[in-house]
């Protein structure tokens, strides 16, 4: 199954145009860069800052049937870390796959450790579903 | 849900409702396009929307 990724800021497509082909940093970006100029999106995803008309950095996975499933928003000082998000992405793959399975929090990649089934007889337990 | 009854942001799990294509600069072609949310749901894709404050600054 595949994703798309589309940056989201409240520039316009020619201002995206402009930094994409004069920053050096973005030569080799392959997404669309869209515009919401309005305001419209960045607001009904709850980023929007009415103070300075920008969008703070937030982040939003949408599985195929259109439902929000993941979120993070970042205040204006503080980047984002490409290798979580794409953890946060293939763990979403992962359980839609294996619907009776979760990602605990050292989850990396296909493999790697889950738990199957977390009910009551996990309960207290945990740590030895994690290391059994 | 219609977008203008949503105040505060979507919650997690809530369907996201449709909105009207975003304009797009599409590197790959160095050409405008548009992004839609259906086309992508018709298509069967996932989607990551990364949102951020200005063009020229860091991400």
């Amino acid at each position: 199954m595949g994703a798309d990724i589309v940056t989201v800021s409240t520039d316009t497509k020619f201002v995206h145009l402009a930094w994409q082909q004069n920053e050096k940093e973005l030569a080799q970006v392959k997404y669309p860069m869209a515009a919401d100029p309005t305001g419209k999106v960045s607001r009904l995803f709850g980023v929007y800052d009415e103070a300075t008309g920008l969008a703070l950095r937030g982040t939003f996975i949408i599985n195929p049937k259109g439902e929000l499933i993941n979120a993070e928003v970042n205040f204006y000082n503080l980047g984002r870390n490409i290798d979580e998000l794409m953890r946060k992405f293939k763990a979403n793959l992962y359980m839609t796959r294996k619907q009776n399975e979760v990602c605990p929090s050292k989850w990396r990649d296909e493999g790697d450790k889950t738990l199957v089934d977390p009910g009551a007889k996990m309960v207290g337990k945990v740590h030895e579903a994690l290391t059994g | 849900m219609a977008v203008a009854e949503i105040v505060g942001g979507l919650k997690l799990g809530q369907t996201v409702p449709d909105f009207e294509p975003l304009e797009t600069y599409e590197p790959t072609k160095g050409d405008f396009g548009k992004f839609s949310l259906k086309d992508q749901l018709a298509n069967k894709r996932w989607t990551i929307l990364f949102f951020y404050p200005a063009d020229f600054t860091f991400v």
